[in-house]
């Protein structure tokens, strides 16, 4: 169904794939019933959801501040307009002024039309919390769509691209459905290339018990991505690290949070605490992604069902770290080209990255130019939250949802001579710019952080 | 008319007003804050937090930062409002005399009666024109258009209106009400004593003021005019102290792993290249 009524939407799962993660698809007869219900359980547990349904004045000042918006003209994807399609239904069976007033406040009733509007426009949200960072309140839309997606979950409407992977993420403990097997191969394919190209010796342990570091990649790199997961490996030969990859849990993204906060996203919580307790490591450290790691740093610690004993880190702070006590020696005009960063959002605004990521930057190539505006006023790709859709509908939105950050990057003017780099660290960004970077043609290569500081490395 | 708006509704407006912020507080109170959704770039100590959070609520930093005409309207509008509302209270309660009780400026009652009127002026003033230019951009702004229900506009017009009468009633000579009046007025109200006869309640315009102000309070606890509150209940959400947990790895030595050569392949088979 890529379009309901004027409305872009995303392919659906089908019943069967729904089934598949615990979810039994709610009739339409009943659905606007229970969508009130599950909506009366929620609201009740969240404040954060509270207070964006009752204390926006509605100025407006979110509305040229969000991509989306910027992108599409949609008056929907106004961020107090996209809340407000939850907020009008909120007012009508929730409050006073609602259940009184009715229009003249903006209530309306609930009907599966209304359920439809979720569908499209918090789909069209790449929770990138611009929002939140701009609201003269701090009130995070962000957090209206997470609990729209639940809810329309828990009514059996989720995309078959967040449902099928949330089941692959049930078997195997990634996105990609990456069974050990395959992730043996790719990794020694990968040490293979890291001799050739860089002529450097890297091994990449799985599941290897009594390693101190447990480094969690995002199974994007294994495919994807390459670079990234080949400069980790270097990296942590660099420094000598005992250190491992678990292979339950190839998977540093994590789609639960992006459509289903309670089983989805625990279960591979779960998985990770169990691996780590199995594998006796020391210390965690996360890859490259986005979503993935504001999940793991600021959810897990409310999420785990037992006390979590291990620290959490990312690897670009750990980078950054050794860089300040000038442990390593990176060479950057092995990076000559002109890069320009693109602040992954959940980073800048969600998880403090912002001042390491350009201490690597800086120790790794020759010619950074930032974006304006970039760190936490940065615009998001248009691609956050997982909104990767491959029908021609949406995949027309995501041009359109890109839009604002294609001007940034032309008007840094990295890609002038068609060979500029646009370092973006998080797989949904580079997942997003890969294609769009073509359809705006931008003249830049895409990479990763970790990509850049591989490359710099100095080995003798 | 007089005996309702004057006398009774006065006691059941406080009465809403209050149990209906306390419900809606309460309500919010409920509600838990689940996650850790502080916004980043972490603020790493209380000060810091509090400054953080004290220029967004009296200085509306984020509207200095995003949209500057949105920040004077809006800033100069709560400004004025908070001095009228002020001005209200130490006007009627000091009759205009409070400067003088400052200690050390010498200013005289009557020289404070003046000044009182004078900032009273320009307040009313400002609130006024202030708010419509608010009600201007609701209308001429695409996007802001694109955000606003009819109640929002409504508000608008009611505080023009509201405010309106309180400036007709302080510059059409005709229609001045003194601060005397006001307080005998209130004071009995406080001490349960009989208003109706009081010649106040004669003037229309402070009926109206009065009765529209009561309105206005009995709706706040169930409009957005809650953001007085939910602002900080918003802020205390996403505005927390966040401290990274200090980096560094587990058994590693870089300095004795680089002259291990680690990495390095045996017998220098591959010069770097780049
Ligand atoms: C610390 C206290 C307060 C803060 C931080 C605050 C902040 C804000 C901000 C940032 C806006 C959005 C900008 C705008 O649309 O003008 C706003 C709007 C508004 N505020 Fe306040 N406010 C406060 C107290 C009040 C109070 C006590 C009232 C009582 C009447 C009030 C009435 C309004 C109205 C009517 C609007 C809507 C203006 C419009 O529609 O454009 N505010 N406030
Ligand atoms: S910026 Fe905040 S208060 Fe203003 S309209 Fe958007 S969500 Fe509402
Ligand atoms: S989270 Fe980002 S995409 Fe979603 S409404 Fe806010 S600014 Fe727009
Ligand atoms: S995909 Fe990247 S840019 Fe976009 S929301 Fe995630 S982190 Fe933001």
């Amino acid at each position: 169904m890529p379009e309901y009524k004027g409305m872009v939407q995303p392919t659906r799962a089908s019943v069967a794939e729904m089934r598949k993660i615990h979810i039994e698809p709610v009739s339409d007869e009943i659905k606007p019933d229970k969508a009130i219900e599950f909506l009366d359980q929620i609201r009740k547990k969240f404040r954060s959801f509270v207070i964006a349904m009752e204390s926006c004045t509605k100025c407006g000042l979110c509305a040229e501040n969000c991509h989306t918006y910027l992108g599409t003209g949609d008056p929907n994807n106004i961020p107090t307009n996209r809340a407000e399609l939850i907020r009008k239904i909120y007012k009508r069976y929730f409050t006073l002024e609602g259940r009184w007033f009715g229009k003249l406040v903006g209530a309306e009733d609930i009907s599966l039309d209304v359920i439809e509007q979720w569908y499209s426009y918090f789909y069209q949200c790449s929770q990138c919390r611009r929002c939140a960072h701009v609201c003269p309140f701090g009130i995070d839309t962000c957090e209206v769509t997470f609990i729209g997606r639940q809810l329309l979950h828990w009514l059996g409407i989720s995309p078959k691209l967040h449902a099928t992977t949330g089941a692959a993420m049930e078997k195997v403990g990634n996105h990609t459905a990456l069974p050990k097997p395959g992730i043996v191969d790719t990794l020694e394919f990968m040490a293979e290339e890291v001799l050739d190209e860089f002529g450097v010796e890297v091994e990449f342990p799985v599941d290897k018990p009594g390693s101190d570091i447990m480094y969690i990649p995002s199974s994007a790199d294994f495919l994807l991505n390459p670079y990234t997961l080949m400069g980790a490996g270097m990296f942590f030969t660099y420094i000598g690290a005992n250190w491992t990859i678990p292979s339950t849990v190839t998977e540093a993204g994590n789609f639960g949070f992006l459509f289903d906060q309670y089983w989805t996203q625990r279960g591979n919580v779960m998985r990770l605490l169990n691996v780590a307790q199995e594998l006796g490591i020391k210390k965690i450290v996360w890859g490259e992604c986005g979503h993935g790691w504001r999940a793991a740093k600021m959810y897990i610690p409310t999420l785990a069902d037992r006390p979590v004993r291990w620290p959490l880190t990312h690897i670009h702070d750990e980078i950054a770290n050794l860089i300040l006590k000038n442990e390593l020696k990176l060479d950057p005009s092995k990076n000559s080209k002109p890069v320009t960063l693109h602040d992954p959002c959940n980073y800048v605004r969600a998880c403090g990255l912002n001042d390491n990521m350009r201490v690597i930057m800086n120790a790794c190539v020759t010619d950074f130019r930032e974006m304006c505006p970039h760190g936490a006023d940065n615009f998001c790709c248009g691609g956050g939250a997982a909104i990767l859709f491959d029908d021609p509908e949406m995949y027309r939105r995501r041009i359109l949802l890109s839009k604002k950050k294609a001007e940034q990057v032309r008007a840094t003017g990295v890609g002038k001579d068609g060979e500029g780099i646009l370092c973006a660290p998080c797989s949904i960004c580079k997942a997003q710019l890969y294609p769009m970077v073509e359809e705006h043609e931008l003249g830049v290569e895409v990479k990763g952080l970790i990509d850049l500081v591989g490359k710099a490395l100095v080995w003798k | 008319m007089k005996l309702l708006i004057g006398q009774i509704l006065p006691y059941i407006t406080v009465t809403l007003f209050t149990l209906g912020i306390l419900y809606r507080l309460g309500r919010w109170a409920g509600a838990r804050i689940v996650h850790n959704i502080t916004l980043s770039p972490w603020l790493q100590t209380n000060s810091q937090v509090a400054i953080r959070v004290s220029s967004e609520a009296f200085l509306f930093r984020n509207l200095f930062r995003f949209d500057r005409a949105l920040w004077a309207g809006a800033l100069l509008m709560h400004f004025a409002l908070l001095n009228v509302l002020g001005g209200h209270i130490v006007g009627f309660g000091f009759l205009g005399e409070q400067f003088a009780l400052i200690p050390g400026l010498g200013i005289t009652p009557e020289l404070s009666r003046e000044i009182s009127g004078l900032l009273g002026s320009i307040f009313g003033i400002v609130l006024w024109i202030a708010l419509l230019y608010l009600l201007y951009r609701r209308f001429t702004k695409e996007a802001v258009k694109m955000v606003t229900e009819p109640s929002d506009n409504l508000w608008l017009i009611y505080l023009l209106v509201l405010v309106g009468i309180g400036n007709i009633m302080r510059f059409v000579p005709g229609y001045h009400i003194e601060y005397e009046l006001v307080r005998d007025y209130i004071s009995a109200l406080i001490l349960f004593h009989p208003v109706v006869d009081m010649d106040l309640l004669n003037s229309v315009f402070f009926l109206a003021h009065l009765l529209l102000v009561q309105i206005l309070l009995i709706v706040f606890p169930f409009s957005k005019l809650m953001h007085v509150f939910g602002m900080f209940a918003e802020r205390y959400i996403v505005n927390r102290v966040y401290n990274d947990p200090a980096p560094g790895l587990p058994n590693v030595d870089v300095a004795s792993a680089r002259k291990a050569g680690l990495g390095v392949p045996d017998g220098d088979a591959a010069e770097e290249e780049v």
